[in-house]
């Protein structure tokens, strides 16, 4: 019984909102980020944009540490998620167990729908079955597949198109009940109305997680966050409502992205 | 928390173990033949050794007392390099024209059983090519040779015809390799298939065939049996087509078993002269291929000439190929067709107009890709295709004749198969059928009813073993090099250059090695543990390699997603990227199997190479089948068992060949995640 509430509860040493303060971030000699402090609050979407090459991955990749792969990566600045210093001296699994990641291209583990879901779970000592499949049946209702799937659990996740592999990732992060699910650019490889389809789980998802989700699509921005960054050569630029910031932007930079003059 | 992080302590030290496993071998081959080998140069002197013409060892020669034989292996050096050079005119040239039949001229429909033929050719062991040699080869060139038939000529087939494969399959490859756009520029511009093929594809990939060739000379340096069965192997220089000569391989082979201290010594010495040839060769082969990698790159950077811009402007010129790009290939394509416009064979160009032509049309081509968009490979393929039919002196019989060289090729190729094949089994399996104790039946002391049942439960005794030896260990030192090390970290480059030696020594040495390091170590005489240990030191690298690769092909995307999900890197590796590797895995398993059944030379003297009873544990000895077959052959009196152990060997082998892909294919199935979902 304990096993099960330590696996079902959001670990409780995080929070939900993340602040930072001051991160600067060196790709070897590159400077990537500069002087980047922000807020973002619990249980909303927030969108990163900017032109390509500008540190919004980078950034994004900060709050579960996967820089820590790259080598020669080296990271300043305090990062906070709820209270908690994700850089010193916390449990790297556990962070990336509490903030999830969905990536640019679906990347579904070569084994059945069942077992990609269930890999999380499974990761942190969920062993028994009837547990694995309440997990498996709620992480595909919130990511609205389950009618879609329940009776191809058992099949190669590679079957799927693309639009369902990226939701499939979606409920894959979900199995572990992230406090924050992080997205760098979901939805850039899919057509439209599987995009339709993630931006909408984006929306109820938020109810009850925090999402960060990197962006080229102006619109995308406008239609499913509630809050927006432009971030330009590493730095963040601007950074406060989706609605101030396309309606009337402080920053005369941000106002000659969004009307399109470059990028 | 805290058992994960011991968990993940632990896994990182297992397979670092591994790994130094691998280096462990190498240090102690080379110890080994550093230690038995310098004092019989010390001995001998380096130079009298290498230079000296003959070979008259006395096997009570000690290192305490002046020497009564004298040991010098230049004969041998100069048999090692004929032997070679013949194979490499037989197998080369067939290879080379088979191959490109294979990849330009086959019909359809033929593609799949030629191409099912070549790897048939080298699943075969090098004892049965040896064996067909005997029974087949010399007899017939006993009519027009002034001996049995035995010598440089014998070799060179017997040889081409195993290093045929490699070749074939190799130089296939980097054919097959070159883009598609530099055979449709060339056809676009009037060509017709051959003289493409010829002029454009072919050249394209001389640095993959000179790779190939080069394997191949690496294989025929370092074979044993095959060699010994045909070359007749009096220490003498190799003179004319017929006439006995020895190689060096041949020489350890035919005098390990009885050698006394200097003798030995010499033995492993001439091991060290075989192995530098071999290094020698691989070298070759790394400045090869390294060039190679880098006129790729080259050819990739010029592509590109303007850096991957905005990642919008990329998407648009991925998704709208027959927009801008298009333009300006064409105008590439004529620009560089012009001065051959109209009628483009008439005037031979000569090479000088021609290279002065190249770089201004390069030049203008990379201009006007410049500042659109990254160019898209293909018309970088059409670029280099004129920029090659510029570069060709222009010969135009050559591509017919080349049509026709290929097509010979081909059929000989194919021919070759059926022949050994063919005469092996219609000799065989009627003795079979006879005589079915020869499988079945139980051995019995001194008779001459030969049974080869103990053969084969040993082979299979030696295969399971080596297997169960070298496989974790290698897959694990390959896990520790591609998951865990640092790329290009200093201990990553220690480890890779001992596996690249470890993968060049050739097979008689290590059986030279376990002769004198395993056996005494374990009775005294030859054991099934013995002969399995040294043989998956022989394994190692192929395994190591070949996981290393199939890791490397896991795309990085998965690693992410879980270590995104927090899982740490022992569970990533052995949960999402070993399974993803596991097909890669099982078809170095499956050549590791063909190559412990097909392998001779290293278990001779350190599993015995006597046909006796049934072996009981790991600790009993016993001719493996293929030793069982040099020894029936080499004999004389046993012809029709020689021939029925032929066919169970190539049975053995390709029965576990098709067995391991049935596998491979389900598990290939399973993999993907077809199946209901496991309970663990
Ligand atoms: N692993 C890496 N090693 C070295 N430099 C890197 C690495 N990843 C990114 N960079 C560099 O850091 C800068 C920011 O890259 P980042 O991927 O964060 O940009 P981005 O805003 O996500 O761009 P895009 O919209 O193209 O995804 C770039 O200049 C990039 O070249
Ligand atoms: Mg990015």
């Amino acid at each position: 019984m304990r096993k099960k509430d330590k696996s079902a509860a959001p670990a409780q040493e995080f929070g939900q909102s993340i602040s930072v303060s001051c991160a600067n971030l060196w790709y070897g000699e590159l400077q990537a980020l500069r002087e980047v402090s922000i807020e973002i609050p619990a249980r909303q979407v927030t969108a990163f944009i900017g032109p390509s090459g500008c540190g919004k991955s980078t950034f994004l990749k900060c709050f579960n540490r996967m820089n820590d792969l790259v080598p020669g990566c080296r990271v300043e600045g305090s990062f906070r998620i709820g209270q908690t210093d994700i850089y010193g001296g916390t449990d790297v699994n556990a962070l990336r167990r509490h903030v999830g990641m969905v990536f640019q291209k679906p990347n579904p583990f070569p084994m059945s729908v069942y077992d990609n879901i269930a890999y999380g779970p499974r990761t942190f000592g969920v062993r028994r079955r009837t547990e694995l499949d309440e997990i498996v049946e709620t992480s595909l209702r919130q990511a609205a597949m389950w009618e879609e799937l329940k009776d191809r659990l058992g099949r190669s996740a590679l079957g799927l198109s693309g639009g369902q592999q990226q939701r499939l990732c979606i409920a894959r992060a979900l199995a572990v009940r992230p406090g924050v699910i992080l997205m760098d650019e979901p939805t850039s490889a899919l057509d439209p109305i599987s995009t339709g389809k993630i931006e909408e789980l984006c929306e109820a998802l938020s109810e009850s997680t925090t999402i960060v989700i990197v962006t080229h699509n102006m619109q995308q921005a406008t239609r499913i966050s509630h809050k927006t960054g432009f971030f330009l050569l590493g730095e963040l630029v601007e950074f406060g409502d989706t609605d101030d910031v396309f309606a009337n932007p402080k920053d005369s930079r941000t106002e000659r992205y969004i009307t399109g003059r470059f990028g | 928390m805290k058992a994960s992080r011991i968990r993940e302590t632990a896994g990182r030290a297992v397979f670092a173990a591994a790994a130094v496993v691998c280096v462990a071998a190498v240090v102690a081959v080379f110890v080994f033949l550093i230690g038995k080998s310098l004092p019989a140069y010390g001995k001998l002197g380096v130079w009298e050794f290498v230079t000296g013409e003959v070979w008259s060892p006395d096997r009570l020669d000690t290192y305490d007392a002046p020497l009564s034989g004298t040991y010098g292996v230049r004969t041998m050096i100069a048999g090692t390099l004929t032997a070679t050079a013949g194979a490499l005119l037989v197998g080369g040239v067939l290879g080379y024209f088979t191959a490109v039949f294979l990849a330009f001229y086959c019909p359809r429909r033929l593609r799949r059983p030629l191409s099912a033929a070549v790897s048939l050719l080298a699943g075969i062991p090098s004892v049965v090519y040896g064996f067909f040699g005997i029974v087949f080869l010399l007899p017939l060139l006993s009519h027009i040779a002034p001996n049995n038939g035995s010598g440089p000529l014998a070799t060179a087939l017997i040889l081409g015809l195993m290093i045929l494969p490699t070749v074939v399959s190799l130089c296939r490859v980097s054919m097959e390799a070159v883009p598609q756009a530099y055979y449709q520029g060339s056809v676009a511009m009037g060509a017709t298939h051959s003289e493409t093929v010829f002029r454009i594809v072919i050249p394209a990939a001389r640095p993959g065939i000179t790779a190939a060739l080069i394997l191949g000379v690496g294989r025929a340096l370092g074979e044993t049996m095959a060699v010994v069965m045909v070359a007749g192997n009096a220490p003498a220089y190799p003179e004319g087509l017929f006439g006995s000569f020895r190689v060096l391989t041949a020489n350890i082979v035919m005098e390990m078993g009885y050698a006394g201290e200097v003798q030995e010594g010499a033995l492993v010495a001439t091991g060290v002269v075989l192995l530098a040839f071999v290094l020698l060769v691989n070298l070759l082969f790394g400045a090869v291929s390294g060039r190679a990698v880098r006129a790729a790159v080259a050819r990739e950077g010029r592509g590109r000439a303007a850096k991957p811009g905005h990642r919008a402007a990329k998407r648009r010129a991925e998704a709208s190929p027959a927009g801008a790009p298009a333009g300006t290939s064409s105008a590439a394509a004529s620009s560089a067709g012009v001065p051959s416009a109209g009628v483009p064979f008439a005037g031979a160009l000569s090479a000088g107009a021609s290279s002065a032509g190249i770089p201004s049309a390069s030049a203008s081509s990379a201009g006007m890709a410049a500042p659109a968009s990254p160019a898209p490979r293909r018309r970088a393929g059409r670029r280099r295709a004129g920029e090659l039919w510029q570069a060709l002196p222009y010969r135009p019989v050559l591509p017919r004749l080349g049509h026709g060289a290929a097509l010979t090729a081909g059929i000989l190729t194919g021919g070759a198969l059926l022949l050994v094949l063919g005469f092996i089994f219609a000799k065989g399996l009627p003795q079979l059928w006879q005589n079915p104790s020869l499988i079945w039946g139980k051995y019995e002391f001194g008779s001459h009813r030969i049974t080869v049942l103990p053969a084969i439960v040993a082979t299979l005794w030696a295969v399971a073993l080596s297997l169960i030896i070298a496989v974790p260990v290698g897959v694990m030192a390959a896990v520790y090099l591609g998951e865990y090390a640092g790329r290009n970290s200093l201990p990553v480059r220690i480890i890779r250059t001992a596996i690249d030696i470890l993968a060049g020594v050739p097979s008689i040495v290590y059986g030279l090695f376990g002769m004198i390091a395993f056996v005494p170590l374990l009775g005294g005489s030859g054991s099934i543990l013995a002969g399995s240990l040294t043989v998956s030191m022989m394994l190692l690298p192929t395994v190591v390699r070949s996981t290393e690769e199939s890791l490397r092909a896991v795309p990085d995307a998965l690693r992410q997603g879980s270590l995104a999900l927090g899982a740490g890197r022992l569970r990533t590796v052995l949960r999402v990227v070993l399974p993803s590797a596991l097909p890669g895995i099982l078809s170095a398993v499956v050549l590791s199997m063909g190559r412990v059944i097909g392998e001779s030379a290293p278990f001779l003297y350190t599993m015995g190479s006597v046909i006796g009873p049934l072996p009981h544990g790991v600790l009993d000895g016993g001719a493996t089948l293929a030793v069982a077959l040099y020894q029936l052959s080499g004999e004389g009196w046993y012809m029709n068992e020689a021939y029925a152990a032929a066919v169970v060997l190539i049975v053995l082998v390709l029965g576990l060949n098709l067995l391991a892909e049935g596998c491979g294919a389900r598990l290939e199935r399973r993999l993907k995640g077809d199946c209901h979902a496991k309970k663990r």
